[in-house]
């Protein structure tokens, strides 16, 4: 379980990003966090890793302090950046370095990840392309069956084949007393894989629900003309109508859309808290 | 049957019984920290550590064509094991270039202890054995040349023999550059963890920065003190002008006690213990 307890963070400390920030994180499921371009995505995750420390309150992960970076909590936990970093190593190499610093690391998986993502195995890693880089860096980080898994913007430098093939290894790769933690502002790429959303914007957070949750308390639909009377969240003009993302008071089902959640959410901050305010 | 019942009993039983992991050092963690440092750059570490050895040589003969045995000794010895060390320590901590790397720097599941135990390894232990061991045969062969080639039925043989000698590491030219050494290394280390990128150059800057500023400050100081001061550097003593003469003003021997004891001691160990006190709390 990841813990936030009135976190505030900030790169001043004049200007803080974040302002007493609570959140709690369960284990078993998949996060999806976004954000715009400089909402504070990457920040959070590295406080989260212990690469930037709060200026008052606290993270707790599983009951450590990343702060601390004690090896204990270190091996529990895999953090991507958006660059990854792969030195002058062959894939043998890096394995044979690396790998015994993560006590359930599996070899074999690792090689089923190398050969499911299509990861060229010859010659040094910094000599590979930035996609076969990041490739890499998703193979080995899975295979080291972390219990915390933190990835930045993971699918950047993804062709549209490893998009598909990596939503369907991190789907495939979660178990019950695990976390995945994927923060991207390139929502669609996270559809249908993600059971959490938490949306982040000029460090406020403006959502955090399951994917139930938001499909329970909004709908999300073509009309051709905008219902009276209703919450209305998000609206965009499409070919057959008007695609809308309104409070669903009549529990209708409907297919989460990411892209319009995020506008909306991001657009009118408070009609989602009213919505998701009340039961 | 019974061996299926007993034997995830038995796996129950070791994960609760296994020991609680050192946070603070172990000893299998550290070798394998210290086996990926030097594995993982070794272009970066044995290259430069070549270099180091190949620029000893080139400065040693160049120095002893153009001057005498002992200046070549001395100053290729002084300039080629504290330059050296600098460099070699403005590296050893030179993960900060860029965020993804320095990233995986400080998320490795290792102890900061153990992090910077293996810096100060490379460039406490490693390095200056490997110098020492280097600038010994280097020497021992340039002075084993000149004794070969010298005429053994001239008046001068045993003069000219006994003028050039293997470098004896216990003299004071060699003591003060240990020093200097671990003076500068030091602050190599800690500037590498404040400054990101060109680490070496920023450190370099900061600290000329520093010393002309405590040079000044002291000679304004002597100047208040003494008339006609020739040099007042920092802080054993204070030359002055007297007729056509210098004269030396030395510190009073307790007083020079405890600037020596802080020069020899103090300084280098609080740089380097600053060292592990800037990774533990480096942010990237």
């Amino acid at each position: 379980m990841i813990e936030f307890n009135n976190l505030s963070f900030g790169y001043t400390s004049k200007k803080l990003l974040y302002k007493n920030l609570s959140l709690t994180i369960n284990q078993g499921s998949i996060y999806g966090l976004f954000g715009k371009n400089g909402a504070g995505k990457s920040t959070l995750l590295k406080n989260m890793v212990g690469t930037l420390f709060p200026v008052e309150g606290s993270i707790l992960i599983n009951g450590m302090t990343p702060q601390k970076r004690q090896p204990s909590f270190l091996q529990t936990i895999y953090y991507i950046p958006e660059d990854v970093f792969v030195p002058s190593l062959t894939i043998k190499q890096y394995k044979n370095l690396f790998a015994p610093f993560y006590p359930e690391f599996n070899e074999d998986n690792f090689h089923t990840y190398l050969n499911d993502l299509e990861v060229s195995v010859d010659g040094k890693l910094n000599k590979l392309s930035f996609g076969q880089q990041k490739k890499f860096v998703i193979a080995f980080a899975l295979a080291c069956n972390t219990k915390v898994l933190l990835m930045d913007e993971p699918t950047n430098g993804l062709d549209i084949p490893s998009k598909t093939q990596f939503r369907k290894l991190i789907a495939s790769v979660m178990f019950d007393d695990r976390i995945i933690f994927i923060s991207t502002h390139q929502v669609r790429d996270l559809e249908n894989m993600i059971d959490n959303v938490i949306i982040v914007d000029n460090g406020d957070l403006l959502l955090h629900a399951s994917v139930a949750s938001i499909c329970n308390k909004l709908c999300f639909k073509t009309v051709a003309e905008i219902p009276l009377n209703a919450k209305i969240l998000y609206e965009e003009r499409a070919l057959k109508g008007t695609a809308v993302v309104i409070e669903n008071i009549y529990a209708e089902d409907s297919k989460l859309n990411l892209e319009q959640l995020f506008n909306g959410v991001t657009e009118n901050p408070t009609i989602t808290k009213q919505i998701f305010s009340s039961n | 049957m019974v061996l299926q019942k007993i034997l995830p009993l038995q796996n129950r039983y070791f994960h609760l019984t296994k020991p609680a992991m050192n946070n603070i050092f172990e000893l299998k963690r550290f070798g394998l920290l210290l086996k990926k440092t030097v594995m993982e750059r070794p272009v970066q570490l044995f290259g430069l550590c070549g270099l180091i050895l190949a620029a000893t040589l080139a400065i040693y003969s160049a120095l002893l064509h153009f001057t005498n045995w002992n200046l070549a000794q001395n100053l290729s010895f002084v300039w080629c094991f504290a330059g050296g060390g600098c460099f070699l320590a403005s590296i050893v901590f030179g993960y900060f270039g860029t965020n993804a790397s320095g990233s995986a720097y400080l998320t490795l599941p290792a102890s900061t202890f153990e992090k910077w135990l293996c810096g100060v390894l490379i460039v406490g232990v490693a390095f200056p054995g490997l110098f020492l061991v280097f600038f010994r045969l280097m020497d021992a062969s340039f002075v084993m040349a000149y004794h070969n080639g010298l005429d053994k039925n001239s008046p001068a043989y045993k003069v000219m023999y006994k003028a050039v000698q293997v470098y004896t590491f216990d003299n004071a030219f060699v003591k003060d550059s240990i020093i200097i050494y671990a003076n500068f290394v030091g602050a190599m280390m800690v500037g590498s963890l404040y400054f990101n990128k060109v680490s070496a150059i920023k450190t370099a800057m900061v600290y000329s920065g520093g010393l002309t500023i405590i040079y000044f400050l002291n000679l304004f100081l002597a100047n208040a003190a003494f008339r006609n001061v020739d040099i007042a550097f920092p802080f054993n003593s204070i030359m002055i002008k007297v007729g056509n003469g210098t004269g030396i003003l030395e510190l009073p021997s307790n007083v020079s006690n405890i600037v020596h004891i802080a020069i020899l001691y103090i300084i280098p160990t609080v740089l380097w213990i600053t060292a592990y006190i800037r990774l533990r709390e480096k942010e990237i």
